[in-house]
């Protein structure tokens, strides 16, 4: 089979102009010429600058900047205060019992767009009163690379296991690894007001503040 | 055939058919909890409730109510008409039915619907039939409001262990008595029943029993909603996060049809669910069956391996090709696998009687074991029928046992891990084996292969009446798996012949694939 020919474009279609480049001769490539012309024209301003704000013909921009009340913190010594509605990293609360809420339905998981929550479920032991119908996350993970701080498993949590009220945002680290957080670290952070549980009570049947019937007077 | 009128569309029916029934072979749904096709009607779930219009000249047969005037906040005398349940009427010629069109059935659904919920936990979060649960599906279509029982609800039993398998939520049951009609009408062990009344009845185990035996996961998959739930997938997965194949259950030579239902994220298998098929295995598997799935991951051969040591594919084909250095076409031998597929024993029967010109050909395959009379067959693998048809005078392996004691044969490839009878002796002979799983073969094997199973490819498999059925893929390919017929393709090309196929669709072109047609001929040809 013959090529087939295209044909080619007019020149003058071309809307464009040649670059002329800078003769490849030794001054060129040395560079050290350009950079000591560049550092020259640098330094040039910085002394007539300087001589100009010590003669205080020119305002000083720092102190300016402290006249109109902007000031730099010392961070992280010196912590701005974060809304009351911030979202930090996440948390896992417990019951008043010191057991975790979370009962691994996955709801935070089916929710969270980014796919960073990772829950395995586990049964209780034999003999717990929980054991049969309720479960909890034997692993809970929590991949805070992955997370886009949006909330929405804090909405979906039907037992208000997972909050992001701790006020930590999410903090540099070395390696990628150390931004997995597992259950036992994510349990192990407070919330603002300092506390493992949260100011919406679990009423389970059995509590004082469950109304009605409790399960020991079931039929 | 008969017709009858089911919200102004004519619906035939076969004589003997309840209106439900019939409605459901057009593709119309009324709404149940009882009611199950396989099993009997007992209409106690009162879902299904429909209006007869009656007969021209007939008086409606209607029953006083109270109504709730909502404008003067009293009670007035009503009258509505007696509802029937469509699972227990059977249908008549002319008959005229009204459901989602009458106000009526309407009211009625979102009534029962209420009444079902009084005493729900509502705990779908942690409920494993969320997600696939009748109670929320007819909620939203039926009844989308609010409880209005102010009272703590009915406390009845949890998480009681029925038996091996299952454990019950009384508080979750709707008591629409699925699991104990299953139990005495399918699998004939009348081992559950029900005992209390009204809102305390919940479903309980024969004293002194337990719910055993070899149907016990059907119970859980006929339950409508997450009152049974089986020990095995209970707290494993949640439903929605799962896809589904349309697989075969590879336990016996009946071939269960079955949905596999596994996670894409990782690659796992999570379990069987019957995948509905008159002609096999109706609506229904056995427990064995149902637990299957597991050997998409269990006792799987992942790896290649030469002498018993691990090995990549192309070392192990390099062995393979220095093991059949020079040897004569006279002794070497073949084995099909009776586990694997149409397609796979395929391309091993084209390697060994066209390629290499063999005619020593045997059939291999996991040993008899337990049948009965509902589903389970005696023979434990899901493609004898499938190798005879390929290959009708292939001999057990018990006679290549003997072919190589006498040194008639001294190189064999085999498909597939199993053997029905001791294949020690076969220490004599250089064996290849492509297997997806670890068995007898594969521990005697100088070469394994690495072969993907059931749950990874497409594959034709012909059960026990002589019905060719395919399954779909559902997971990729474990380990450093392939298909075994590319294993054998590429073993023909270790060993220095040209394989005559390199896709799916020209094996399957060879086989002439299963048609729709093919099937119903299949089977009046086993009857």
């Amino acid at each position: 089979m013959a090529t087939a020919t295209f044909p080619k474009k007019p020149a003058d279609h071309i809307n464009a102009k040649p670059v002329e480049y800078a003769p490849h001769d030794l001054e060129v490539k040395s560079y050290l010429p350009e950079i000591f012309r560049g550092v020259g024209v640098s330094m040039k301003h910085f002394f007539e600058n300087t001589r100009e704000i010590v003669r205080g013909k020119l305002p000083d921009p720092v102190l300016d900047r402290y006249d109109d009340g902007i000031t730099t913190i010392s961070y992280p010594e010196q912590k701005r205060p974060y809304p009351e509605r911030f979202r930090g990293v996440h948390r896992l609360t417990t019951r008043t019992d010191g057991s975790m809420r979370c009962v691994a339905c996955l709801c935070c998981s089916t929710a969270c767009p980014a796919q960073c929550i990772y829950i395995e479920a586990g049964e209780y032991p034999p003999g717990d009163k929980r054991r049969g119908y309720e479960k909890y996350p034997v692993k809970f993970v929590v991949d805070e690379l992955r997370c886009i701080f949006c909330g929405y498993c804090v909405e979906a949590c039907p037992c208000d296991a997972i909050r992001m009220d701790t006020g930590m945002h999410a903090v540099p680290y070395d390696s990628r690894d150390q931004f997995i957080y597992d259950r036992d670290l994510l349990l192990s952070f407070e919330g603002r007001d300092g506390s493992h549980v949260t100011a919406n009570a679990r009423h389970e049947p059995g509590d004082p503040t469950h109304p009605g019937l409790t399960r020991e007077h079931s039929h | 055939m008969p017709t009858f009128k089911l919200d102004g569309k004519t619906i035939p029916f076969e004589p003997g058919d309840s209106i439900i029934k019939a409605a459901e072979r057009q593709g119309v749904e009324i709404p149940h909890y009882c009611w199950h096709p396989g099993l009997s009607s007992p209409a106690n779930c009162r879902m299904c409730l429909v209006e007869l219009v009656p007969k021209p000249g007939q008086r409606p047969m209607m029953l006083d109510v109270l109504e709730l005037d909502e404008a003067t906040g009293q009670y007035r005398p009503a009258q509505k008409p007696k509802l029937q349940p469509a699972c227990y009427t059977p249908a008549a010629e002319g008959l005229e039915v009204l459901s989602d069109t009458s106000p009526h059935v309407t009211q009625a659904r979102h009534d029962v619907q209420e009444r079902l919920l009084l005493n729900h936990p509502v705990d779908c979060p942690i409920c494993d039939q969320s997600g696939e649960c009748k109670l929320q599906d007819y909620w939203l279509e039926h009844d989308k409001s609010g409880k209005r029982m102010r009272d703590e609800p009915v406390h009845k039993s949890k998480g009681v262990e029925f038996g091996p398998t299952i454990v019950y939520d009384g508080e979750r049951c709707v008591m629409c008595t699925r699991c104990i009609r299953f139990m005495a009408e399918v699998a004939k062990d009348p081992v559950l029943d029900m005992r209390e009344r009204g809102n305390l009845n919940e479903i309980t185990v024969g004293p002194g029993r337990q719910l055993d035996g070899h149907y016990t996961f059907m119970t859980e998959h006929v339950c409508p909603v997450g009152a049974l739930t089986t020990k095995d997938f209970r707290f494993k997965a949640r439903v929605w996060f799962l896809r589904t194949a349309a697989s075969l259950c590879q336990g016996c030579a009946t071939g269960c049809n079955a949905h596999l239902d596994y996670d894409p994220r990782y690659n796992k298998a999570y379990r069987f669910r019957p995948r509905d098929n008159e002609q096999v295995n109706k609506y229904w598997m056995c427990d064995e069956g149902m637990l299957s799935y597991r050997e998409a991951h269990d006792g799987r051969v992942l790896e290649a391996s030469v002498r018993g040591k691990p090995a990549s594919v192309s070392e192990a084909l390099a062995a393979a090709k220095d093991l059949f250095a020079g040897v004569a076409k006279e002794s070497v031998a073949i084995v099909l696998g009776a586990q694997h597929s149409l397609e796979d024993n395929w391309a091993l029967r084209e390697l060994g009687t066209v390629l290499m010109d063999s005619r020593h050909v045997y059939v291999s395959g996991r040993p008899d074991g337990y049948e009965d009379t509902i589903l389970v067959h005696r023979d434990k693998n899901s493609n004898t029928q499938g190798v005879k048809t390929l290959a009708p005078g292939a001999r057990p392996l018990s006679a290549l046992l003997g072919d190589v004691a006498s040194g008639a044969v001294t190189h064999v490839i085999a498909l597939g891990g199993a053997a029905p009878v001791d294949a020690g002796d076969l220490e004599d002979a250089k064996l290849v084996v492509v297997a997806a799983h670890e068995g007898p073969l594969t521990k005697l094997a100088t070469v394994v292969l690495p072969a993907t199973s059931w749950a990874e490819h497409a594959g034709t498999y012909v059960n026990a009446r002589g019905l060719k059925q395919v399954a779909e893929a559902a997971l990729e390919p474990l380990g450093s798996s392939r298909t075994a017929w590319s294993l054998v393709a590429a073993l023909a090309s270790a060993l220095g012949y040209q394989p005559s196929w390199s896709k799916l669709r020209q094996i399957r072109a060879q086989l002439t694939a299963p048609t729709a047609a093919d099937a119903p001929a299949a089977a009046a040809l086993a009857e």
